[in-house]
C-alpha cells in the first residue's frame, strides 16, 4: 500500500521531471582546453553523490580520506541515498541545473542524461587527468553515448549462477555444475525440487521471470534486446515462446512457488535458503551471504546454461560508473576525483569488490582477492570465451521494463497469467514506458 | 513507518471523537451483560488484528538481519539487541540523535509555522471583507487540487536561485506562508461558526482586528488548532520527498531518509537495522498523538459551553 503508492508517485515524478530535463538540459558546459591539467594549489569544493548503504558510506569515507592526503585543497562534500531515492533527487536537480559535480552513475540512466547534455564529455581528459592505462578499450566503450565518453566504469560484473552447496547437502538436492543447455537446467530443477521440496527447498526460482535470461537467449542468436537506436529487437511471439520454456518446471513443481516468492520479497528464494541455485549478477554474492546468515559460509559460482554452445551470450556490464555534471565549475578537479576513484590503488583497497570487480587493471592488481571475491574473479576468467561485446547503452526506462518483466514472471508462477497473456501485457507496458 | 502511516494519517480516525463524543454513558454502571461481552470480544479480536503488524515490527527489531528471509514468524529465533546498538551508532559517522533532532526541528517549526500563518489567513478570509476575497479564497482551495509533483520543480528552482538548497529553510518558509490550504480551510469553517456578535461586542469595547483575533477567535478555535497541529506534526515527521529533494548533506537528513540508508538492493541490506530505526522513529509520533488527542477531545467537549 504505502510502498506502491510511493513508487507510483516516484514514477509520476520521474516522468514529469524527465520532460523538464529535456527542456533545460541544453545548458552544457564549455569544452575544456585539450590536455587541461589540474592546478593543485587552487582551493576547490566539490559535491559528490552516490547511492549505497551505511557500509558503502564508510568505504567512501576511507577512500576520500586517502584522496585528501594527496589533494588537500579539494574539499569533497558527500551526499548519499538509496538507489531509487538517489535518482529521484538527481532528476529534480537535473531540471534545476544543479547536479552534483561528481556522481556515481548507473548504466540504465546513462543514455538519458548524456543525450540531454547533462554530463560533461570526458574525451579531452582521457589519457590526461584521467589515466586510461589500466582499461581495456571495450570497457571504456561502455561509457560512450553517441561517440562521446560521458562516464568511466568503476567496476564490472557478469551474469552468473550462484549455488548453495551446503543447502544442497542438507536438503538432499543434487548440485548443478553450471553450463549445459536450458533443457538440462529444467531437468535439474525438477529433479532437485523433487528430492528436496519435502524440506522446503527447491532447485531454484523460475528463470523465465528474469529479462536477463531472455537477453541471453537473444544474444545466443547473435542479437541484442534493443537495437542501437533503442528499438525493441524482439516480437511478442518470441516473448510468449520464452515464457513457455518455463511451463514444464512450473507445472511439475520444479521452482519455488510464486506465493513464497511474494511473501519474502525483496529477499529472493536464494537469500532465504529456499533455493539451491539462482541466476543473477555475479557481484550479488556478498549480499547473499549476509542475508543467509552465519549458517552458510560458502557459495558456488558457475556459468549459466546457454541456448547455443559456443555463442557469446554473456557480457561484462558496468556495476557502476562515474560521471561529471556538465554544469560543474571545476571540471579539472572533478576529473581528478574521478581518476582517483577509478584508478587509485587506495580506492581499490578501501572497496574490495563492493563496487563489483574493479574495471581498471591498476586497481585489480592492488587487490589480493580471497574467498568470494577470488571466486568472482575466477568466474569472470572462466567465462572469457563466452563474453561478447556489451549491448548498446540501455534504453531510457529500462529499469521499469525489467521490473515489469519480473512482475509478470511472478504472476506466471502464481498461475494468474498464461505465457501468451504475459507476453501481451509486457508489450503493452513496454510501449507505455518507451513512448513516455 | 509504514504501519504508523496507515494507522494515524487517516482523517476519519481523528474525526471520530469530533462527531461522536462519548455519549452520556460515563455515569451509567458498567454491567457485564452477554451482549456487552460479545461486543468486547469482537473489539478485542479487531484490536489484535490491527495491532499485529505493530507487534511484528516490535518483535522483529530483535531479529538478526539474516533471519528475515528464513523466519517470517512473530518470535525471533535468536534474539539480539545488536540492531539497536547499530542504529544508535548512526550512519557514515553521523549519530542517530542528529537525524532525530533534524526531524524534531523540522516538525516543530512546521507546527508553529502552520498554526501561526493558517490561523491568520483564516481569520482574514472569515471576518474581513477585502477586495477579491472570493477569488483569493477560490485560488486557495484550488491549490488543494495541485499535486505536489507539479509545484516541486518551480519551487526547487526558486529555492536554488536563492541559494537555500541544503538548508532547512525550503522546508520551513512555506509553512509560515499559509501554503497548507487544508488547514486554512478547516479554520475558516471553524471561525465562520463563531457568532459575529462576539466580535462586535469586542469592537464596541474598542478592540481592533489583532485584539479580536488574539482574545476572541484564537481561544475559540482551539480544537481546529490542535487538529492542525497533530496533522502537521505527523505529516512533517513522515515527509520523505521534501527533505529528499532539498537536503543533500547526510548530516541534515531527517529520520525517514536516514532509515532507508540501511537498505541497498544493489549490494547488501541490513533489514534488522531498518526495522529497529523504523520502530524508534515511530515512537515520537505515537507519543505526540497520545498526548494531544486528549486535548482534542477536551476541546470538542468544552466547545458546547460557549453558547
Amino acid at each position: 500500500m504505502f510502498t506502491t503508492r510511493k513508487r507510483r508517485a516516484g514514477i509520476v515524478l520521474a516522468a514529469t521531471v524527465s520532460a523538464a530535463v529535456a527542456l533545460t538540459g541544453c545548458s552544457g558546459g564549455g569544452s575544456p582546453e585539450p590536455g587541461a591539467t589540474f592546478d593543485p594549489e587552487a582551493e576547490v569544493t566539490l559535491d559528490f553523490a552516490f547511492w549505497g548503504n551505511d557500509v558503502r558510506a564508510d568505504l567512501y569515507n576511507e577512500a576520500l580520506a586517502a584522496f585528501n592526503e594527496e589533494y588537500p585543497n579539494i574539499t569533497v562534500n558527500v551526499s548519499f541515498l538509496g538507489f531509487p531515492e538517489f535518482w529521484e533527487a538527481r532528476q529534480v536537480e537535473a531540471a534545476g541545473g544543479n547536479l552534483p559535480d561528481v556522481m556515481q552513475f548507473d548504466y540504465s540512466y546513462l543514455r538519458q542524461y548524456s543525450e540531454n547534455g547533462l554530463l560533461l564529455p570526458l574525451d579531452d581528459y582521457l589519457g590526461g587527468i584521467i589515466d586510461t592505462e589500466g582499461f581495456e578499450q571495450n570497457i571504456l566503450d561502455i561509457g560512450v553515448v553517441n561517440d562521446q565518453t560521458t562516464a568511466i566504469p568503476a567496476g564490472t560484473n557478469a551474469w552468473g549462477m550462484y549455488t548453495n552447496p551446503q543447502l544442497a547437502e542438507e536438503s538432499g538436492a543434487p548440485l548443478y555444475e553450471g553450463g549445459g543447455s536450458w533443457e538440462d537446467y529444467n531437468d535439474y530443477l525438477i529433479e532437485a525440487s523433487a528430492a528436496a521440496s519435502a524440506n522446503g527447498v527447491y532447485g531454484g526460482a523460475d528463470w523465465t521471470g528474469r529479462i536477463q535470461n531472455f537477453e541471453l537467449h537473444k544474444r545466443a542468436q547473435g542479437e541484442n534486446l534493443f537495437t542501437d537506436e533503442g528499438e525493441p529487437n524482439f516480437t511478442q511471439e518470441e516473448v510468449a515462446e520464452f515464457f513457455a520454456l518455463g511451463d514444464e518446471i512450473r507445472s511439475e513443481g520444479g521452482s519455488v512457488p510464486g506465493q513464497q516468492l511474494e511473501e519474502i520479497y525483496p529477499l529472493s528464494a536464494f537469500d532465504s535458503a529456499r533455493a539451491v541455485t539462482e541466476l543473477t549478477w555475479d557481484n550479488f554474492g556478498a549480499g547473499y551471504l549476509g542475508n543467509l546468515g552465519e549458517g552458510y559460509t560458502e557459495l558456488g559460482l558457475v556459468a549459466p546454461p546457454t541456448a547455443e554452445e559456443g555463442s557469446q551470450d554473456l557480457y561484462l556490464k558496468p556495476s557502476m560508473l562515474h560521471a561529471i555534471s556538465a554544469g560543474t565549475d571545476h571540471p579539472e578537479a572533478a576529473a581528478t576525483l574521478v581518476d582517483f576513484l577509478v584508478n587509485a590503488p587506495e580506492t581499490a583497497e578501501a572497496f574490495g569488490t563492493n563496487r563489483g570487480l574493479p574495471a581498471s587493471q591498476t586497481q585489480l592488481d592492488a587487490l589480493s582477492l580471497e574467498g568470494l571475491d577470488a571466486q568472482i574473479q575466477e568466474y569472470e576468467d572462466s567465462i572469457a570465451d563466452r563474453l561478447g561485446d556489451a549491448p548498446p547503452v540501455p534504453v531510457v526506462g529500462y529499469g521499469a521494463i525489467e521490473e515489469e518483466w519480473r512482475q509478470i514472471g511472478l504472476e506466471l508462477g502464481l498461475g494468474t497469467l498464461t505465457p501468451e497473456e504475459g507476453a501481451e501485457r509486457f508489450f503493452t507496458e513496454m510501449e507505455v514506458v518507451l513512448n513516455s | 513507518m509504514t504501519t504508523a502511516g496507515s494507522q494515524i494519517t487517516s482523517p476519519a480516525q481523528l474525526e471520530v471523537p469530533l462527531v461522536a463524543p462519548p455519549a452520556g454513558g460515563r455515569r451509567r454502571s458498567l454491567k457485564l451483560t452477554p451482549g456487552r461481552i460479545a461486543v468486547y470480544a469482537a473489539l478485542t479480536v479487531l484490536a489484535i488484528i490491527v495491532l499485529y503488524p505493530m507487534l511484528w515490527l516490535f518483535l522483529s527489531t530483535f531479529k538478526p538481519s539474516s533471519e528475515f528471509g528464513q523466519n517470517q514468524g512473530l518470535l525471533p529465533e535468536s534474539p539480539t539487541i545488536d540492531n539497536y546498538l547499530k542504529v544508535i551508532e548512526g550512519i557514515g559517522g553521523i549519530p542517530l540523535w542528529r537525524f532525530f533532532s533534524n526531524s524534531l526541528l523540522l516538525a516543530v517549526a512546521a507546527v508553529v509555522g502552520t498554526l501561526f500563518s493558517s490561523s491568520l489567513a483564516a481569520y482574514a478570509f472569515a471576518r474581513i471583507r477585502f477586495k477579491g476575497a472570493g477569488i483569493f479564497f477560490a485560488a486557495m482551495i484550488g491549490t488543494l487540487l495541485l499535486p505536489f509533483h507539479v509545484i516541486i520543480l518551480p519551487q526547487y528552482i526558486m529555492f536554488q536561485r536563492l541559494d537555500l538548497v541544503d538548508t532547512f529553510w525550503p522546508l520551513i518558509i512555506p509553512k509560515f506562508l499559509a501554503t497548507e490550504a487544508f488547514f486554512v480551510f478547516l479554520m475558516v469553517q471553524f471561525i465562520r461558526n463563531i457568532p459575529r456578535d462576539m466580535d462586535e461586542a469586542a469592537r464596541i469595547d474598542g478592540a481592533g482586528h489583532l485584539r479580536i483575533f488574539m482574545s476572541i477567535i484564537l481561544p475559540l478555535i482551539k480544537p481546529a488548532l490542535i487538529t492542525s497541529a497533530i496533522f502537521t506534526f505527523i505529516w512533517t515527521w513522515n515527509d520523505f520527498l521534501g527533505p529528499l529533494i532539498y537536503l543533500t548533506s547526510p548530516e541534515n537528513y531527517p529520520l525517514p531518509i536516514a532509515l532507508r540508508l540501511y537498505n541497498d538492493q544493489t549490494s547488501t541490506s541490513d533489514y534488522g537495522a531498518t526495522i529497529a530505526i523504523s520502530f524508534v522513529a515511530l515512537l515520537p509520533v505515537l507519543l505526540f498523538f497520545l498526548v494531544f488527542q486528549r486535548f482534542l477531545v477536551d476541546g470538542v467537549a468544552t466547545q458546547g459551553l460557549k453558547g
